[in-house]
């Protein structure tokens, strides 16, 4: 499971990382400063572009905040397929992403990947990371058996 | 002849870490990190950035040991596609300034270095890497000299980013004087401590080693070798390749398996890989071997001679199928299987037999056709035997559609 993403610090606003306090998650590799979003962080965000704009929001609701949304941070394209979020107002995004990281494999993401943003009860737009039942090849590389619904890419 | 020395001689090109460079070539973001390229269906780093080496990570390592000492790392799915691309951009570098070039391998080059009016082969070695790098974006290095196995000596020890010429006796002796002997391509393991037991330990020991000796410890091979350390060319530039001997397909099976229909299915894709390469060459396969790896260290083996060299699929499945019953271990986990073509015959060229009756023949001889020319149109493995079934995984994967060895016209293998 892809728990993780990394962008480039170039590719965010400055008015984004100061707003939400993003220099926090900045890591530097390879003389290129980053940040990440990582699911374990206490207050897992995620990255999004919604109509044109990016945009930081929740990333999905481990941490139980909303009662009536699952409590995860994943959703299955199935289920998507079957019209389950359809009916609680959940809209497609892309989640800008240039790695994900998953069982401590860091792997390139050239495009990003699919998303749902949806809202709790309370009207806060919360993300969901869109999965497809694991490649060979991902499977064979990260040992999980799902991984990211990437834009336009096969691994 | 110039003034100072010979006017020509032979150059070694060398890609540095190849498959990072062409990742980097498309991908600008991975400049300067570290990162590994995965081979083997993703269980195993193929190539590494100098970044990710400085880590410790080897050639060869499974990726869960290389995330161990590179947490940082960045894993990146081979793409011999791209790679061969690139490799053969980097081969008309090379022709537009040598008149006889050697397509040793995807990213190895051997070539007559000759110099024009006024240059020398210092300067040419740094015009070939340079020009590489303007016009395909990929770092090498150059190394000339006087024979192959010297350029080749020279560029390894110039990496990365090298150019470097050394014809002169007295500057090889004392490039052989500081590299092991186990630099020398051909030269590892067992033949290594041969030679150690006799005190040659460095490339320098070997070329004063005498002659005789060399050829009884290490056979007429490892005399040309000792000719060539010694500056006598013996080893010729090939512009063409030779033709096979043998063909072969084949590697991991992407995790180990003990299962016997999974085998089956693994043997039937390797099968049509082969004979696509039969059918390239204009070949067909008089004796078929089949070699299974187990996990636990011991391989399997089966092999058949044909009645009739062929190179159609309902003749080869018939003596590829009992060739791995007798590889087979039941019980035991395989972890590779290769598939081998041997005593090739030209196709077309062999005696028709009693075994192989004419409407068979011609039905087998439709459906391969048939085959080949909608895989052509829509794409290689669209059209398979059903026995592949039992391998979905694999063909949903892109990735398993090319491989290294399908880079045609390069001599290594």
């Amino acid at each position: 499971m892809c728990v993780g993403i990394s962008l480039a610090w170039s590719e965010l606003p400055t008015e984004l990382i100061g707003r939400y306090g993003l220099e926090r998650r900045a890591h530097e590799r390879g003389g290129e400063r980053e940040i990440r979003f990582l699911y374990r962080d206490r207050r897992p965000r995620l990255p999004i572009w919604r109509d044109g704009r990016l945009q930081i929001v929740r990333w999905g609701n481990g941490c139980l905040q909303s009662r009536f949304l699952p409590a995860t941070g994943w959703t299955w394209k199935e289920s998507l397929e079957l019209g389950y979020w359809r009916e609680i107002g959940a809209v497609p995004v892309d989640i800008p992403a240039m790695l994900g990281y998953d069982r401590g494999v860091w792997f390139r993401v050239r495009q990003g990947i699919r998303g749902i943003l949806v809202p709790d009860e309370r009207g806060v737009a919360v993300a969901y990371m869109i999965c497809v039942p694991s490649t060979h090849y991902y499977q064979v590389m990260t040992r999980s058996p799902r991984m990211p619904l990437l834009i336009d890419e096969d691994i | 002849m110039n003034a100072n020395g010979p006017a020509t001689a032979i150059g070694h090109l060398d890609a540095d870490c190849f498959y990072v460079s062409a990742e980097r070539v498309r991908d600008e973001f991975l400049r300067g990190k570290p990162v590994g390229v995965l081979g083997n269906q993703g269980a195993c780093v193929i190539a590494k950035s100098y970044e990710m080496k400085a880590h410790g990570v080897k050639t060869g390592e499974p990726i869960w040991d290389a995330l161990v000492k590179c947490p940082d790392g960045i894993y990146i799915k081979r793409d011999f596609r791209w790679y061969e691309v690139l490799s053969r951009m980097m081969l008309e570098v090379v022709q537009n300034a040598s008149r006889q070039v050697e397509y040793y391998s995807i990213d190895e080059f051997f070539f007559r270095a000759e110099l024009r009016r006024g240059e020398t082969f210092d300067g040419l070695a740094r015009t070939i890497r340079d020009r590489i790098e303007e016009c395909v974006g990929v770092p090498v290095t150059v190394g000339i000299a006087r024979t192959r196995t010297l350029a080749k000596l020279i560029s390894d020890a110039s990496k990365p980013h090298g150019a470097r010429a050394v014809l002169e006796p007295n500057r090889e002796e004392e490039l052989l004087a500081g590299l092991p002997v186990t630099e020398i391509t051909g030269i590892a393991g067992r033949r290594a401590a041969t030679l150690s037991s006799w005190g040659i330990t460095t490339c320098l020991h070997l070329a004063r080693a005498d002659r005789t000796l060399v050829r009884r410890l290490l056979t007429a091979s490892g005399e040309v070798l000792w000719w060539e350390i010694n500056g006598d060319p013996v080893q010729p530039i090939h512009t063409r390749r030779p033709a096979h001997k043998t063909l072969s397909r084949g590697g991991s099976l992407g995790g180990a398996t003990d299962d016997p229909m999974a085998l089956y299915a693994w043997l039937v894709r390797n099968l049509e890989r082969l004979i696509e390469e039969l059918r390239y060459h204009g070949v067909a396969a008089g004796r078929l071997k089949v070699i299974l790896a187990y996990k636990s260290g011991h391989t399997g083996l089966g092999q058949r001679t044909l009645a009739v060299p062929g190179d159609r699929f309902d003749v080869l499945i018939d003596v590829a199928r009992p060739c791995l019953r007798q590889a087979w271990s039941k019980g035991q986990s395989a972890t590779h299987m290769h598939l081998i073509a041997e005593d090739l015959a030209p196709r077309g060229q062999t005696a028709l037999a009693f075994f192989d009756p004419l409407p068979n023949r011609i039905r087998g001889e439709d459906v391969d056709r048939l085959k080949e020319r909608i895989n052509g149109k829509i794409g290689r493995f669209a059209l398979r035997s059903a026995a592949t079934l039992y391998l979905p995984a694999i063909y949903r994967d892109t990735a398993n559609e090319y491989d290294i060895c399908d880079v045609r016209g390069k001599i290594c293998f």
